[in-house]
């Protein structure tokens, strides 16, 4: 029993390190978010504010048209991420069933050198490319790129998903009268379901926050996202914190909102292994 | 087979949908409105606010224009701006900054405005030293400009007060020296907000070179007999009294700051000397009472001088507009006297017109009058450029930061670093 | 007639990373073999190895000092995150009352922008006004501040640390997927063999949990070498050259210096050392099996 104790108490003191040094840095950001203008550069340093505002926010939407940003982000996050992941059910179960050993290791070596490729390298090349064709300062334009900067980490995780089940699944769909695309989406799919969840939240998180092709690629101030609109307080007379800690938080909802409802999907779709019946 | 085709039907709707958003890049001609395109490069959220201000009154005076504005990151959008012209895409209006028009002329991307700025009535009344601005580059103008960023000396009086200092610094030398005499007169209490990183060379350069008599205006690293500024005896006593003030002055952290913390450091009381540009007078003034600082002209150097850079930005025409007449027009309205009054006061930088340091009050009163100070005594207020036209110019930043930061941390000599940029520039 | 079926499930993933990654890619690397400096296009034209040459040899800012940074970000960031993360994972097996909010709390760091992450760590670090500072100086263990950032002993470190808070998510979400994937037979039978905690450890979920962590290692690898962020947004590289990795020089060199050449030049030299490594890992790791 005593053994038992120790081991509590041990893990709980470990996972209270853990969570507040997590939230640590989240709860300096949110009560700069709070405090007014003059009382973020004060010294002695102030924990909590002092007297609690919600001027920054209130400047944050007026000043600049952060809700419309805000806006154009989801819009451009939820269609890349779907997209993405209609696309990696079909290379990723592919590549998991694929026939030819030869050619799998090949696509998958493919694969994870689009990992090695640095933003900056490939800039360029696509907004020259993007302005011959006229689609500079396109969302769709930004939405393709977006699918083609996840698509080959959505791919790895979705083949590996598809490893998971047993091609006996589909065998026995097949006896069944069912063709490929059958078997595939009404047998294989649903159980793989928790990790196109994971996929998804993977490709949204990436897209929300993706920064330098945003601002490469889009012209119209309209058509802003969300990291471009933060990166925007920054300007030759600095940081404007109180504006900037602000819209760090909203920008951090989504996000924690789409992780919040994924993690458990995440988790489950990674570890998927044995199917029932 | 049918579900085959309907994921094809599926994922071609899905194109299809997102197509016109392609369309979208391209420009809509329309017999209505013209739409010229502004691009803005020293985006600021205040900024960018006031801007649309002037465009609306603009239009309004103007139905059959628009104007879209285009305000790119401020970190990004030198960068996103040369990529555009590069590409030929069609801006109307672009902002130029002193280190971009060399840039633009060589890729003949700048329309050249001789004609315009002789033919405008407003011509004559701007200030020499825009038109020397203005034609930086081959002795053309390829910009108009809008905004001078001279520095300027803030003091924190009321600290200096404080601590039994009443005289305002005159010379670089006397900077330095209560500089030194106030740190340590408190808790955390030190003398000079540093400029450690992010161009700090504009800074430095200034309290260093005007120590030397003979600096070339057409060249700050020259001096008029040709040789490398920093080789001459004066300059090199200079420079390491420039280290000895980082050694006493400011807190060791200071090798690290950038604009956010110099100023943070002068708001907060930690260093009550503060070199910067007037841009910075609106930041100030919202966290401080009047009655706590003020602003003084640059201490001169043992030249009896002071050298001061005039960065400047402006507005030019890219040579790949369909409609340069018209964005001339707008270009002559957002710069003429009374909106570039309006402009600058609300954003902070010094105007570009005589009649409005003669005629408003805001530019020759208040902490505005050492500017004004600085403008109209060339004899002690020297302006000088850099060497915007040299293609080592843009790596320099780089380069100094790195040699000075080693020479403020003691792993580098005064001798070594100074040679190390008399070979940098060769 | 299925291996057709395969392939044209394929085509759609293949035309986006052709279009919009390989496709630039190569366009990019032409980039490094030409003088592509947007201070002056006329002058375009083909320089072989010059900008290689430059990039490897320039005096002031030393190609080695860089290629050391690089690797101590990497493997400093990569071996806490990863130990701190099956930490994680570990203590989080088992399940406990609130351990569903808990774990959205202990994981949402993943969900930030490395530049918000590097913007904000580099405040609770400063030598001013710093959070960091003013708790180390109330809890007695710092009389004066430190310049955590500025002093170039400890500014490595320093951008380590938001680095390796950031990647500790990652870790524990796909090891703990991994440890929850053991089956409990496996435990059950070795229990029955008589053996103990660590020994079951040991010889039951290391070898099940090693695939997944070999190619979760890998990747994450790939990612920490290209990820500046956090670096650019603390130090931009500095203070002299200690915090400057490939990747940073690389925006450097790009938006400040306007030259695609060179930062073109790093960034090819980024993906073959990757690439190399990447190979030499694999060989190594033969034997862990398959990948994710």
């Amino acid at each position: 029993m005593k053994k038992n104790t120790v081991f509590s108490i041990g893990r709980f003191v470990l996972l209270a390190f853990y969570v507040l040094a997590a939230v640590f840095p989240l709860y300096w950001i949110v009560v700069t978010s709070l405090k007014g203008p003059k009382e973020i550069y004060t010294m002695p340093l102030q924990y909590l504010p002092t007297s609690a505002t919600l001027d920054s926010y209130r400047k944050l939407f007026s000043f600049s048209s952060f809700s419309l940003y805000f806006r154009n982000s989801l819009v451009v996050a939820l269609i890349s991420s779907l997209l993405a992941m209609a696309v990696s059910i079909l290379s990723g179960f592919s590549l998991s069933r694929y026939p030819r050993q030869r050619t799998k290791g090949i696509l998958q070596l493919a694969l994870y050198f689009t990992q090695t490729i640095p933003t900056f390298l490939i800039m360029v090349p696509i907004f020259t490319m993007f302005s011959k064709l006229g689609w500079v300062d396109s969302t769709g334009a930004l939405m393709l790129v977006y699918v083609a900067t996840v698509i080959a980490f959505s791919t790895i995780m979705s083949k590996g998903f598809f490893d998971r089940i047993p091609v006996s699944l589909e065998e026995a769909a097949k006896i069944d009268g069912c063709s490929m695309f059958q078997s595939l989406f009404h047998v294989v799919l649903p159980i793989t379901r928790p990790g196109m969840a994971a996929i998804f939240c993977f490709a949204f998180i990436n897209i929300w926050n993706e920064l330098f092709l945003a601002v490469m690629l889009l012209m119209s101030n309209d058509k802003m996202t969300v990291p471009v609109a933060l990166n925007s307080f920054i300007s030759k007379a600095g940081i404007s914190w109180d504006v900037m800690s602000a819209g760090i938080v909203i920008a951090l909802l989504p996000t924690m909102i789409v992780f919040g409802f994924g993690q458990k999907y995440i988790v489950a779709g990674l570890t998927e292994g044995s199917v029932k019946g | 087979m049918k579900k085959h085709m309907t994921v094809l039907f599926v994922l071609c709707a899905l194109l299809l949908v997102l197509s016109p958003a392609f369309a979208a890049g391209t420009k809509e001609e329309a017999s209505g409105p013209v739409t010229l395109t502004f691009v803005e490069t020293m985006t600021s959220p205040s900024r960018t606010t006031q801007i649309q201000e002037l465009i609306a009154k603009y239009e309004a005076q103007n139905p059959n224009v628009k104007i879209n504005l285009v305000s790119p990151p401020y970190e990004q959008a030198d960068n996103k701006l040369t990529l555009m012209l590069n590409s030929n895409q069609e801006l109307d209006i672009i902002e130029v900054r002193d280190h971009t028009v060399k840039q633009f002329v060589n890729n003949n991307k700048l329309v050249d405005l001789t004609s315009y700025l002789k033919a405008w009535d407003q011509g004559t009344d701007l200030l020499p030293l825009t038109m020397t601005a203005a034609t930086t580059v081959n002795n053309t103008p390829y910009l108009l400009p809008q905004f001078f960023f001279v520095k300027g000396l803030f003091v924190r009086t009321d600290i200096l007060a404080q601590h039994g200092f009443t005289t305002m610094p005159k010379t670089i030398d006397e900077l330095y020296k209560m500089s030194i005499a106030i740190t340590g007169k408190a808790p955390n209490q030190y003398g000079f907000g540093f400029r450690g990183k992010g161009s700090a060379f504009k800074i430095s350069d200034i309290l260093i070179l005007s120590d030397v008599a003979n600096i070339s205006v057409d060249n700050i690293y020259k001096t008029t007999d040709g040789a490398f500024a920093f080789t001459t005896p004066a300059a090199r006593k200079a420079v390491a009294a420039y280290v000895d003030l980082y050694k006493k002055a400011v807190p060791s952290d200071g090798i690290n700051w950038g604009f956010n913390e110099q100023v943070n450091g002068f708001i907060s009381g930690t260093t009550p000397f503060l070199v910067q540009d007037p841009d910075t007078v609106s930041m100030v003034a919202e966290a401080l009472d009047p009655s706590q600082w003020t602003v003084i002209p640059m201490p001169v150097g043992a030249s009896g001088k002071t050298y001061l850079d005039y960065g400047f930005a402006g507005l030019g025409i890219p040579t790949t507009s369909k409609h340069p007449d018209l964005a001339w027009d707008f270009i002559s309205f957002m710069i003429n006297a009374e909106n570039n009054a309006d402009f600058c006061r609300a954003y902070g930088p010094l105007p570009v017109h005589t009649s409005t340091y003669a005629n408003d009050p805001y530019f020759s009163s208040g902490v505005y009058k050492s500017w004004e100070i600085e403008m109209s005594d060339p004899a002690t207020y020297v302006f000088v450029k850099y060497p915007l036209d040299n293609p080592k110019y843009p790596a320099w930043a780089q380069v100094q930061e790195q040699t000075m930061q080693s020479l403020l941390l003691g792993s580098t000599t005064v001798d070594q670093a100074i040679k190390s940029w008399e070979d940098y520039w060769k | 007639m299925e291996r057709k079926f395969y392939r044209w499930m394929l085509v759609p993933a293949l035309l986006f990373l052709t279009a919009f990654i390989y496709y630039p890619v190569l366009r990019g690397a032409v980039m490094a073999f030409q003088n592509y400096n947007l201070f002056d296009l006329n002058q375009l034209r083909f320089n072989g190895f010059d900008n290689f040459k430059a990039v490897l040899t320039d005096p002031h800012i030393k190609f080695a000092q860089i290629l050391f940074n690089t690797v101590v970000w990497l493997f400093g960031s990569l071996f806490f995150q990863f130990v701190l993360g099956f930490g994680l994972a570990l203590l989080l097996k088992k399940p406990f009352a609130g351990r569903g909010i808990y774990t959205a709390f202990v994981f949402y760091g993943w969900a930030l922008s490395g530049f918000a992450i590097g913007l904000t760590w580099a405040w609770l670090f400063n030598g001013q006004f710093g959070l960091v500072n003013d708790m180390l100086i109330r809890l007695g263990l710092l009389s004066q501040p430190i310049g955590f950032l500025s002093n170039p002993n400890l500014a490595m470190i320093s951008v380590m640390i938001p680095n390796i808070w950031y990647g500790v998510p990652f870790f524990g979400i796909m090891l703990l997927a991994a440890l929850q994937s053991v089956p409990n037979e496996l435990y059950e039978a070795a229990t029955l063999d008589g053996a103990g905690a660590i020994r079951k450890f040991t010889s039951v979920t290391v070898p099940y949990v090693k695939p997944t962590i070999v190619s979760t290692i890998l990747l994450r690898t790939m990612w920490i070498v290209n990820f500046p962020d956090i670096i650019y947004a603390m130090t931009n590289g500095g203070p002299v050259n200690r915090t400057n990795i490939l990747a940073t020089q690389m925006i450097n060199k790009v938006f400040k210096e306007y030259d695609y050449g060179q930062g073109s030049a790093i960034g090819l030299i980024i993906m073959i050392l990757l690439f190399a490594y990447a190979m030499l890992y694999l060989r190594l790791t033969e034997k862990g099996g398959d990948n994710l």
